[in-house]
This record gives C-alpha cells, sequence and structure tokens, in this order.
C-alpha cells in the first residue's frame, strides 16, 4: 500500500518536473518554430505548432539585412573587447588582495566590497557626462573602456577567494629564486584558478552579449548598433503587420552563442550562482 | 583601405582614415587606456610606498606597499575615476538645474529637484508604485516559484541535472531583447499562443472557463488598485468593479492594457525564477542529512519535517534572494523598454525607476533632475537594504536551536 502510494507520488512528481520543463523551454522552442513559418501562418489566428512546410525564408531575409549583420560583428568585437580586458584587470586586481600583504588591504578591500551594493544605473547620468566630455559619444569606448578597470566587484571577490586557497609555499619559494609579481601571477595564480576565470568568462560573456542599457545610450547610429541594440528596433509598432518570421530569425541567430555557451560552461554557471546573485 | 574584407563593413572602409573605423578607434583606445591604467597604478605604488617609508617602515614592507598598490590600481583608479567622481559631480548637479544641450553653466536650485521629484512628477510616482507592485506581488511569486521548484528536484530526482539546467536556462536568455521579442509575440492578444491555448482550454474544458474569469478578476481589481495609488485617481477600480465579474470570452490583455502590462513583466519574473532556484537547491543540500533522519525515525511526516527543519534552515536563502531580488526589481529595464517602448499609454504603467531615469534624463538630456533621481533611488535601495537587514533577527535562523 505504502509502496503502491510512493510510485503514485513519483510519477507525479516527474509528470509536474517535465510539464514544467516543457512550460520553460516553450519560448525557445516557439522562437525556432516562428523563424521556420510563413508571414501568414506566423499571424495565422489558428495555433500552428509546427510550420506545415518549413522555410528558410526568413532568415535568407535577415541575412540579407547588412545592418543585422553588421550588429552582429559589432557584438562579436564588443564582447571580446570587453570580456578580455574585464578578465585581466579583475585577475591582477584579486591577485593583490589575496598574495600581496600591504598595508590599507582590509580596507580597499571592505571598500570594494559596498560597491556592490551601488546599482550601475544609479551612475549613468553623471558617466554619460563625463564620456561625452572625453568625445568618446557615439563610439564603442564607453561599453568597453570602463571593463579595463576592474568592473566588476562580484568577480574581484570570486576571484580572491579562490587565489587565497593556493598554498602560501608555491609564489614564496618563487619569490625567493627571484621571481617577480608579475611573474607569480602569470605563471603561478592564473593557472591554478582557470576554473573560476571560465565561471567568470561565462557570466561576463552572457552579461555583454546581454547588455541594452549602455549600448543604447551610447551607440547612438545603427552602424554601432550592437545585437540587442538592433534586434529592438526590428519590432516597429507604426507597421500594421509585423515581420514576426524575420524578427524571430534575427532572435534565433542571437541566442545561438548564448546556448553554445550555456550548453559548455553548465559547470561554470552552477558555481557562479552562488556569488553573482541573481543577474545572468 | 581593404584591411577587413567584409562587404557590411564597406561604410567604414569609404571613408579611408584610420580613426574614423570605429573599430581601430576602440582597439587603440584600449591600448592608451592599458598604458594609462599602468602608469598610473605606478604612480601610486610609488607614492604608497613613498609614505611607508616616511611613516618608517621595513624595506619588506614598503615593497608590499608598492607591488599591493601597483596591482590594486586598476580597481582604485577605476573606482574614482568612474565611481566616485561621478557620484560627486551628480550629487552637485541634483542641486542645479544642469542640462547638458545648452551652453549656460548650471544655476543653484537647492532642493528643488527632490521636492518636484518626490511630490509633484506624476512620472516618477507612477515608476515607484509600479516598483511596488513588482516586489510586493512579482518578487514573493518569483521566490515561492523558485522554492517549490528546488524542494520537488530536491528528493532524490533522477535527471535533476537536466531539470536543474533547463530550469536554469531563462535566467541566461531572459533578458536579451531577441528572447523578449518572442515574448512579444507570444503575448499578443489575438493571434499570440498563449492567449490560443487558453481560449483553447476554456472551450474544451469548463471549469477552467471559471478559474480564467476569477484570474481575471483579481488580476485586474488589483492592477486597478495599484494604478489608483499611483496616480491618485480611483476612477478604474469603480469601474472594474462595478463591471463585475468578466464575461465569458474574455482571455488577458498582456500587452494592450494599462491593467496587464505589470502582469507580463510579473510572467517574465517567474519564468526566470532559475537562479533563485538553483540558491534554494544549495540551501537545501546544506541542510544536514541526519535532521531528516532523526526526524523520521521520531515518526515526523514529511509535512512537518518541511516546516519544522527544511524551511527554518532555508530562512538565510530566502532573505538572500529578497534582498538581490528586491535591488534586481528596482532596475528592471529591458523588459519594459522592448515590450512598451512605443507604446506610450502603456509605459506610465509600467516604467520602473530606472526606465524612468532613463527617459526623463536622456529625452531631454536634463542632467540635474536626472541626478537627483539616481539619488533618491540609490538612497531607497540602500533604505530598503538596511531595513531588510534590520528585520532579519525576527525570522532568519542561521541555526535551529
Amino acid at each position: 500500500m505504502r509502496t503502491a502510494w510512493s510510485i503514485t507520488l513519483r510519477i507525479l512528481l516527474y509528470v509536474f518536473l517535465t510539464g514544467t520543463t516543457v512550460l520553460m523551454s516553450f519560448p525557445l522552442f516557439w522562437m525556432i518554430s516562428s523563424s521556420l513559418k510563413t508571414l501568414a501562418e506566423a499571424n495565422s489566428p489558428g495555433i500552428v505548432w509546427i510550420p506545415n512546410q518549413p522555410t528558410l525564408e526568413a532568415y535568407l531575409n535577415i541575412l540579407q539585412d547588412s545592418d543585422f549583420l553588421r550588429s552582429y560583428f559589432n557584438s562579436v568585437i564588443y564582447t571580446a573587447l570587453a570580456l578580455v580586458g574585464t578578465l585581466m584587470s579583475v585577475s591582477v586586481v584579486a591577485y593583490a588582495f589575496s598574495r600581496i600583504n600591504w598595508p590599507g588591504r582590509e580596507a580597499v578591500f571592505f571598500l570594494m566590497l559596498s560597491t556592490m551594493m551601488v546599482p550601475p544605473q544609479a551612475l549613468i547620468v553623471p558617466q554619460y557626462v563625463l564620456f561625452n566630455k572625453l568625445g568618446w559619444i557615439g563610439t564603442f569606448n564607453p561599453i568597453v573602456i570602463p571593463g579595463f578597470f576592474a568592473g566588476g566587484a562580484a568577480w574581484i571577490f570570486l576571484l580572491r577567494q579562490s587565489m587565497a586557497q593556493i598554498p602560501r609555499e608555491m609564489d614564496e619559494s618563487a619569490y625567493m629564486d627571484g621571481a617577480n609579481h608579475l611573474q607569480i601571477w602569470w605563471e603561478i595564480c592564473l593557472p591554478l584558478v582557470k576554473a573560476p576565470l571560465a565561471t567568470i568568462a561565462t557570466f561576463l560573456f552572457v552579461g555583454f552579449w546581454n547588455s541594452l542599457l549602455n549600448p543604447l545610450l551610447y551607440l547612438q547610429t545603427v552602424d554601432l548598433y550592437t545585437l540587442p541594440v538592433y534586434v529592438a528596433t526590428l519590432y516597429n509598432i507604426n507597421s500594421s503587420v509585423q515581420q514576426w518570421p524575420t524578427i524571430m530569425a534575427a532572435a534565433v541567430l542571437t541566442t545561438v552563442p548564448l546556448m553554445i555557451v550555456f550548453f559548455f560552461a553548465q559547470r561554470y554557471i552552477l558555481e557562479g550562482v552562488m556569488i553573482s546573485g541573481l543577474k545572468g | 583601405m581593404g584591411f577587413l574584407p567584409i562587404p557590411f563593413l564597406d561604410s567604414f572602409q569609404k571613408k579611408g582614415v584610420m580613426m574614423d573605423n570605429p573599430y581601430i578607434h576602440v582597439i587603440i583606445a584600449a591600448m592608451f587606456s592599458v598604458v594609462f591604467i599602468i602608469f598610473t597604478s605606478l604612480g601610486l605604488g610609488y607614492i604608497a610606498s613613498l609614505v611607508a617609508r616616511l611613516v618608517g617602515a621595513t624595506k619588506r614592507v614598503q615593497e608590499n606597499t608598492f607591488s599591493g598598490y601597483l596591482f590594486s590600481g586598476p580597481w582604485i583608479i577605476g573606482f574614482l575615476l568612474f565611481v566616485i567622481f561621478p557620484m560627486v559631480l551628480s550629487l552637485y548637479w541634483s542641486f542645479t538645474d544642469y542640462r547638458v544641450t545648452e551652453n549656460v553653466p548650471p544655476q543653484w536650485v537647492g532642493f528643488e529637484n527632490y521636492a518636484k521629484l518626490i511630490f509633484r512628477d506624476s512620472g516618477f510616482r507612477a515608476s515607484f508604485f509600479n516598483t511596488m507592485f513588482l516586489t510586493v506581488l512579482g518578487l514573493p511569486l518569483q521566490i515561492g516559484v523558485a522554492l517549490v521548484l528546488a524542494i520537488l528536484l530536491n528528493q532524490k530526482t533522477h535527471g535533476e541535472r537536466v531539470f536543474r539546467m533547463a530550469f536554469y536556462l531563462p535566467v541566461i536568455l531572459g533578458y536579451n531583447t531577441a528572447v523578449l521579442l518572442c515574448w512579444r509575440l507570444m503575448l499578443n492578444t489575438g493571434t499570440g499562443i498563449i492567449n490560443l491555448l487558453i481560449r483553447g482550454f476554456s472551450n474544451t474544458f469548463p471549469p477552467f472557463r471559471y478559474l480564467n474569469r476569477a484570474a481575471i478578476y483579481g488580476v485586474e481589481v488589483v492592477n486597478a488598485f495599484f494604478l489608483g495609488l499611483s496616480n491618485n485617481k480611483f476612477n478604474l477600480l469603480n469601474k472594474v468593479l462595478e463591471a463585475g465579474f468578466p464575461a465569458e470570452n474574455r482571455v488577458p490583455l498582456w500587452v494592450q492594457s494599462p491593467m496587464w502590462s505589470k502582469m507580463s513583466v510579473v510572467l517574465l519574473m517567474v519564468w526566470g525564477c532559475g537562479a533563485m532556484m538553483l540558491i534554494f537547491l544549495a540551501g537545501l543540500n546544506n541542510i544536514p542529512k541526519e535532521l531528516h533522519e532523526a526526524a523520521e525515525v521520531d515518526g515526523a511526516s514529511a509535512w512537518k519535517r518541511f516546516w519544522k527543519i527544511s524551511f527554518p534552515l532555508l530562512t538565510p536563502y530566502i532573505f538572500y534572494n529578497l534582498v538581490v531580488g528586491l535591488i534586481a526589481s528596482m532596475q528592471i529595464f529591458e523588459p519594459i523598454y522592448v515590450l512598451y517602448r512605443d507604446n506610450q499609454p502603456l509605459v506610465s504603467s509600467t516604467i520602473s525607476m530606472v526606465y524612468y531615469l532613463w527617459q526623463a534624463s536622456f529625452r531631454h538630456f536634463e542632467i540635474g533632475y536626472g541626478s537627483a533621481m539616481s539619488w533618491i533611488i540609490l538612497v531607497i535601495i540602500l533604505v530598503v537594504t538596511l531595513i531588510q537587514f534590520r528585520l532579519q533577527d525576527r525570522w532568519v535562523n542561521y541555526e535551529l536551536y
């Protein structure tokens, strides 16, 4: 009796979890399905689960849009530059906070942690004025360069925790042999924190790839638009019929890099969630 | 100058000047920044070690001071340049009528900007109450769903990994405009898949029809009440109450009616509950197995064990999700931009504080006013977080006894 009941519960549990999985991934399915539809099917008042005759027309349309291709290229460049700059500077600063004993370290570290409370959006107005004075509006500089100054206290914190676990003797002996901090950082420390670096890289990639507010604010011309900014302009409220298949084809192409990263970096994502909080 | 033989980059190559190419431009700027960071960090290091020498530190300490400030230099300089300097400037500007477009020096206006924001700006008031709505209704729902999913996944389920990642995927995709546009498609009132499904279910199962109508009624009453709070006129609420139970064939008006626009955002929040779920899963894993085993031996039911053991020990994680989720809900920008940007009548019923900040500051470039708003948002976030930390003694348990 007891086993029959618990088996029923188990089945119910799996049914519920599978159902939730279907619901959660439904937008993704719908995005792909809609991108393969004709315009008539996409706007039809009946449900078209899977298009009768899947067509790649929408993909041909979007791939002929030179603005879309350029924004894709812009996103790749922006993400790559900002990622490399942030990763390098964050790891240098984390090294200072974990491997060097310097007066004032605890105070500066505490200051750094307290910046996690300041929402970046609260700074956009004065930062805009600053970048305007520097003549940086309408260039990639405002969205790329700040990363080079170790942007992201959470990442420094995560990396510091990992670096602090490396045994002291390793760099002490290297130091005695005449290696300087730069060599120790690059040759001893970085190879030992590859996993947290991958975690940080994953989250930074997702953050830069999805970022909308700053690119929207600073890029100004369609020549410089990154993907999120450009794709948002594809939906036009003033036209009576939306080109949904084309928009969804653009959406699929935009999310492909995210899916690839998600697939290969699952392990690193799990580790990063606890530290980074909720932002993707 | 065909140094980038890619057709869609034509427009840049025609100009022919190196610096006009935005990619070359940003790479040069990046190299300059690196050089700038190295030199300023070196300077910082020298000054610090000089100070150390003056106070009579040993040779070793002097060296460490130099290296420490050199290596933490990038952050310290970035902090001064991009955080402290802007914050101080914006604090000053928030008391002036500074506009970027005019070449007149900013005039001191005292607390005028703050007074206008708090007492007279209907847009800011609306954005405040919209955010309240998301925190009072959306956040508990998000946390609740995350908690239920985490508990179900924690039942020694096979394929937990697959489910876990499937539930987390929306967090990665969630705020990308491309995915939000897909939601826009699904939420269409007439032809969107969500409403088509609701119609289909209502036609086949009559009980679902009542459920749907009851849900619509509840949502509209609550939303009309919040809209009343945000503009101080409760005629919409009266209208909804007078109209009574919604008609047979009603469907939600997700992206069409001010009474539904926030519900779409709540839906997106619940869809993106995966990160909170992972945090709860970590919390559940940290609960010692012996506690449950001992309680089971004593004959405690699963229900009782959950409320007496798991739930109290999960409260720190609920607290964490509340603090982080609250800050996140105040900053929601992307969904509103993608779903309602062109739909002016709906904007005021949805705008978050950050969206209003963006709208007010950068449509008219009123820097003084925008600065005052940034400071109010900052203070609200700090105060709310502080209150939460104060209240945590009352309900958060770090140990069972």
